[in-house]
This record gives C-alpha cells, sequence and structure tokens, in this order.
C-alpha cells in the first residue's frame, strides 16, 4: 500500500515538471504585459440610467424605490412566496432562518431569497454578491425567485472599475449576476428560468 | 472522413441547413450589436490579445504563481500531462469521496479527454448539466459547437429525446415546456451529486482562483450542492492579474453571444467550509503547440465561439462535419497540430476570407494560419489526384501570360457552347448545385484595353 502510494506521487509530480519543463523550452521571448489605459473607456453617461436599461435587457425587472418601500415592493411582486429567506436586516419578510452551516440541500423549496448586493455595474447590469451577502453560497442560485437590494450609490461605469472596488476583499467566494438565469440551447429560442433563479428583481435604494 | 464528405451528408437537408446558416449569423449580428456599444472594443481586443501573448511568453512562472496561491487557500492542485493522466487523476478524486454521481456543467477540456465514457465504464453516472449538453449527451453525439452544443438539433428532435429519456409528453418541440421539464430532472441530479466537475473560464495567477461562466447557472447548482468541487483547466487559461478579467470578462460574451456578460460570472478561491476544492491543470498537446512559432496564437483562444458563428463554411456544414472536440475556424487550426493526418482536411474547410479574424476577441490570426497549415499539409499529405493534377495545370497556365489568353478564351468558348455533361462534371466543383454565370464577349483585358482607348 505505502509503495503504491508513493508511486502515484511520483507520477503527479512527473506530470508538473514534465509540463514546466516542456512549457520553458518552448515559450517564445518575454512579451511586455500592456498597461491598461481606462481612458479609453471613459463615458460620460448617467451611470442608473444606463444600469437599468442593460438590467432589463438581460431580463431582470428594476425599480427605484426608498428603503422603508422595500418590503411592501416586494409583497406588491410576489405576493404568494411561503418559504422566504432574508439575509438582510433591510427586509423583514424572511421566515425561513439560515446561517452559514445550514445545509444548502434544505433551501431545495424556497420559494424567494431576499439578498443585497455588493456592486452594480451599468455596462452590462451585473451586480457583485459573496458569500456573506448569501450566507450560504447555493442560496442566490437555488431559490426560485431572487430579490436583491442594491444602493445607487454602488453602481460603477464598467468591469475594469469594478474590479478596482472588490480588489480588497476577502476571497472565498463571489458572483456577478447579470439577470435571471436563462438558455437559448433549444432552437435558440430565449427561456428565462433554466438552473438558477426562475426571476430577478432589483430594488435600487 | 475528410470535411467535405461529412459535410455533404449535413446538407442532405436543405431546410435544417438553411435555417442553422441563418440562425448562427443571427447571432453574429447580435455580437456586432452588442460590441458596437463598447467605447473602446477593439482597444480592448488589443489587451486581451497582448495579455494572452505576455502569458504564453511566461505560462511556466504564472502556473507556479497560481498554484501556490491556490495551495494557500487550501485548494488542492493537481497536474497532468495528457487526458489518461487527468481522467485518472479525476478518478482518483471520486474513489477518494467514494462518489458515485457526478455532474458536470460545461467543460471543453473534458470532452477533449473523453472523460465521460472513461468514468462510465468504472460505473460512475455522469450528467452533464448545461441543457445544450444534456441533449447531445442523451442523443449520444458530441456537441456540434462550443457555445451552443445543441444548435445541430431541431425542438421537434429535442421533444423526441425527451419522451424517450425524461417522460416527458409530446409537446410539438414547445420550448419553455421542454426547460421546464429539463429543470425539474437536472435539479433531482444537482440534490444527489457527490461531486461536481466544471471547465475553467479563467485561472488568476494572483489570486489562484478560477472564474467560471454560465447562463444557466448550473456550475453553480452543482458546485455549491455536492461535496467536493473538481475543475479542470488547460494551461493557456491562467491570466496574470485578477484585474484583467476586467478585460476578458467585457470581451467574452459579447463576442458569443451578443450578452453584454453571461449571467453568471463565478469567482472561486475557497472551497467552502467542510468542503474540497481540486484543481486540473493539463497539458495534453498545448506545450507542442506552443512550441509552432507560426500556430502558437491559437492558444489565446477563450472559446468564445464568434468564428463558427461567422464562418461561411462552418454554418453551412455544421459542427459535426469537423470530427474534432472544437469544430470551427478555431478548431481547424488547433486540430491539425494533435494529429496532422487525421484532420488534413480542416485546414481547407475555409475560403480565407478572414471573418474569424476579424471578430476574435484576442485577435488571433485565424484565416492566416489556416492559410499555413494548408502549406504544411500538402507538402506532408498526399493530395487528391484531380486537385494536385487541375493545380499543377493552373501553376503552369498562370505563370505564362500566352497560355492564360488562351486558356481564358477556350474556357468562355466552352462555357457558351459546350454540352452541359463537359462543364458540369465531378471535375467542376464550383458547378456542383449551381450554375455558372453567364459568358460575355469580352474578357476583362480586352474591356480594360477599350477603356483606356476610350479615355
Amino acid at each position: 500500500m505505502k509503495i503504491l502510494m508513493i508511486g502515484i506521487k511520483k507520477e503527479t509530480k512527473m506530470g508538473r515538471e514534465a509540463i514546466l519543463k516542456s512549457v520553458k523550452e518552448n515559450k517564445p521571448e518575454l512579451l511586455p504585459l500592456p498597461e491598461i489605459d481606462t481612458s479609453a473607456f471613459q463615458e460620460d453617461i448617467d451611470l442608473v440610467k444606463t444600469f437599468k436599461n442593460n438590467l432589463v435587457l438581460v431580463g431582470g425587472q428594476i425599480f427605484e424605490i426608498s428603503t422603508d418601500g422595500i418590503d411592501s415592493k416586494i409583497m406588491e411582486h410576489y405576493p404568494d412566496k411561503s418559504s422566504i429567506v432574508s439575509t438582510t436586516t433591510k427586509s423583514n419578510l424572511g421566515n425561513v432562518i439560515i446561517n452559514k452551516d445550514t445545509n444548502p440541500h434544505t433551501l431545495e423549496h424556497i420559494d424567494l431569497a431576499i439578498i443585497e448586493g455588493e456592486l452594480g455595474v451599468s455596462e452590462n447590469g451585473a451586480i457583485w454578491i459573496t458569500a456573506s451577502n448569501s450566507l450560504v453560497r447555493a442560496l442566490p442560485f437555488i431559490t426560485n425567485d431572487l430579490v436583491i437590494i442594491l444602493e445607487k450609490r454602488n453602481i460603477c461605469l464598467h468591469m475594469l472599475e469594478a474590479y478596482d472596488s472588490i480588489s480588497k476583499r476577502d476571497r472565498d467566494f463571489g458572483v456577478f449576476i447579470s439577470g435571471p438565469s436563462k438558455t437559448a440551447d433549444i432552437e435558440q429560442c430565449l427561456v428565462v428560468g433554466a438552473h438558477g433563479a426562475m426571476s430577478l428583481t432589483v430594488l435600487l435604494v | 472522413m475528410s470535411h467535405a464528405t461529412k459535410a455533404t451528408e449535413f446538407n442532405k437537408d436543405e431546410s435544417k441547413v438553411n435555417w442553422h446558416d441563418k440562425a448562427l449569423w443571427y447571432v453574429r449580428e447580435k455580437r456586432d450589436k452588442s460590441a458596437h456599444n463598447v467605447e473602446g472594443w477593439e482597444y480592448l481586443r488589443q489587451l486581451g490579445s497582448e495579455i494572452k501573448a505576455n502569458v504564453l511568453s511566461n505560462l511556466d512562472e504564472y502556473l507556479v504563481q497560481f498554484e501556490s496561491n491556490a495551495q494557500k487557500n487550501g485548494i488542492h492542485v493537481h497536474w497532468a500531462s495528457n487526458a489518461k493522466e487527468h481522467n485518472t487523476i479525476i478518478n482518483s478524486i471520486l474513489e477518494k469521496h467514494k462518489a458515485k454521481k457526478v455532474v458536470k456543467s460545461k467543460s471543453m477540456l473534458t470532452e477533449e479527454c473523453h472523460l465521460n465514457p472513461f468514468l462510465e465504464a468504472k460505473g460512475i453516472e455522469v450528467v452533464d448539466t448545461d441543457l445544450g449538453e444534456r441533449i447531445v449527451q442523451l442523443a449520444e453525439e458530441p456537441p456540434s459547437h462550443i457555445v451552443l452544443p445543441a444548435i445541430h438539433k431541431t425542438k421537434e428532435d429535442v421533444d423526441v429525446l425527451f419522451q424517450k429519456h425524461l417522460g416527458t409528453k409530446p409537446s410539438k418541440g414547445n420550448p419553455e415546456y421542454l426547460v421546464g421539464e429539463a429543470r425539474k430532472h437536472l435539479r433531482d441530479k444537482f440534490l444527489n451529486a457527490d461531486v461536481a466537475i466544471t471547465g475553467v473560464n479563467f485561472a488568476v495567477a494572483d489570486t489562484g482562483g478560477v472564474v467560471v461562466c454560465t447562463n444557466e447557472g448550473n456550475a453553480d447548482m452543482g458546485v455549491h450542492l455536492a461535496k467536493a468541487h473538481i475543475a479542470c483547466m488547460g494551461i493557456e487559461k491562467v491570466i496574470p492579474k485578477e484585474k484583467h478579467l476586467g478585460v476578458f470578462l467585457r470581451l467574452l460574451a459579447r463576442s458569443a453571444t451578443g450578452q453584454p456578460i453571461t449571467t453568471y460570472s463565478s469567482h472561486f478561491n475557497k472551497a467552502e467550509d467542510g468542503k474540497e476544492m481540486h484543481i486540473v491543470i493539463v497539458d495534453n498537446g498545448r506545450t507542442e503547440q506552443l512550441s509552432r512559432e507560426d500556430f502558437r496564437a491559437s492558444l489565446h483562444c477563450i472559446r468564445c465561439g464568434a468564428c463558427m458563428n461567422t464562418c461561411p463554411i462552418y454554418r453551412r456544414s455544421g459542427g459535426h462535419s469537423y470530427d474534432y472536440t472544437i469544430p470551427g475556424p478555431i478548431g481547424s487550426i488547433l486540430s491539425p497540430g494533435k494529429d496532422l493526418k487525421k484532420y488534413s482536411s480542416l485546414p481547407f474547410a475555409s475560403t480565407l476570407c478572414g471573418s474569424c479574424s476579424n471578430v476574435c476577441p484576442v485577435k488571433i490570426n485565424i484565416h492566416e494560419q489556416l492559410y499555413k497549415w494548408r502549406q504544411i499539409i500538402v507538402k506532408e499529405e498526399k493530395q487528391p489526384i484531380v486537385k494536385t493534377s487541375i493545380l499543377k495545370t493552373a501553376g503552369l497556365v498562370l505563370s505564362k501570360p500566352k497560355l492564360y489568353k488562351m486558356a481564358g478564351k477556350s474556357a468562355r468558348f466552352a462555357l457558351k457552347y459546350a454540352p452541359r455533361f463537359m462543364i458540369y462534371n465531378k471535375l467542376n466543383a464550383w458547378g456542383k448545385a449551381r450554375d455558372l454565370p453567364e459568358i460575355k464577349n469580352e474578357n476583362f483585358d480586352d474591356w480594360y484595353k477599350k477603356r483606356n482607348k476610350n479615355g
């Protein structure tokens, strides 16, 4: 048994060394890594308006409201949801309590999840969500419908700016979500609601 | 079997070919619209190309940096020189977890390594969870496009497949009904899977994390529910810094489907508490391609499929006619490096119009590489006798102006007066399924001289 283990270890090491050796032998002379001149991407546009347009384009709905109107807006749009998880203090509609140790399989029948987004990107309607926003990583995917609350002042122009803003984060898991899940794999017909959330509503506050 | 032979097969159903052609052109048009919306798009492509060129020139350093940063975050990193090692490593991880059920999200690399049949032979259930991939898996076919795997299937085909395998009701190919049923079917698979396997769109050297892009959310459904996540990547997937994702994510979805970004761009840097994450870094012929100066840039590819959507040959011949994991123009410059003999017809499956190079988000000179492979292939591989003799004659005629003039005259004469069977036969590929243009008495040379005289 011991011999076998050593054998396996040796083999994986061979793969690594062989690959790196082959790369070294075959790579071209060093070419420079370009500096990114972000002024080439500068646009004088209304960030909130562009964000809203793009969010609709990718299949989401969006409302600009005040913080005290959050729950009534959610109830208006999702009137008959029974299992609701809220991971934000901005909504009191949650009736299923979860924490970071919750088994994700138990979220199978969650009808609605309400979470906060960290950052919006105006060029594509994407919203940055981290594991600390959703507590359980599976939540924004396994829920039937998803509500994301986003502060207007946290909308940036494009992805390069977005990566600047999140560069100092604690890296475990994070995702840009742009709209509800979708597929066009059957004859190119767009169908919203593949494996992830069937709908996405963004509340801008 | 040559590309042309397989393309003939695909072309038997004319209405299907026409649909295929138009559907992909529509995706190409969406790409254009989306790209034109971006301030500085051409500069963005330039950056994409230069970053990738830098990556290849420093690939070993970036891979080592990536490995050590990933390990700092508790990720297990494995290296595989070829498909067999790749499959064996994955199997050993599955054995460790006593895994019997695996869900997979789209990964062209695992297709390339034929992972599914390898695992299935060991009694492991492997379910492809991207809807298009699931469709072709049920049909026991390979994907015909890297972004739209089931683009060759009609909705009626899918209806019949789902009736057989998922027990759905006949729906005349109602896409909403079929997607809904697939959602239920695959939810069950996600909830019961032991291990999730994904591909990698980008691996970031300075953080040790990987990014996976999907529209359906299937990668995340798989990974966040399973005990362990195995991410498989080719060595060329590494990029230097996280901020470079800002360049590539802006390019990828716009080039692929015309979306401004995929629905989900998931950043995996660490396993969730109590779970495990593995990354398998694979060579499988890539370092060999790296050694070929003329073809090295093919490793820039970010697998968007834009070259397929725009290619007049791909659109009218279908992905299966290429008989390679990656079809279309990019596949035609990657495959001869793998097996020159087997794929010798692919670099000829092109009009060399250059449209592929024009849309490529990382500016791979695809059509120039196609031309270069042709030069190698005619030297090393035996060509069909009709092609060689015609080309030999053409070479002779074109090098002698007098002969060329005479040939032109007799060709014009023949096209006007010769009986049909002499013009439209096996020797004349241009006369297949179409009539040659009507012949005028004047040729270009005569017309030009007359025009000059008349001032």
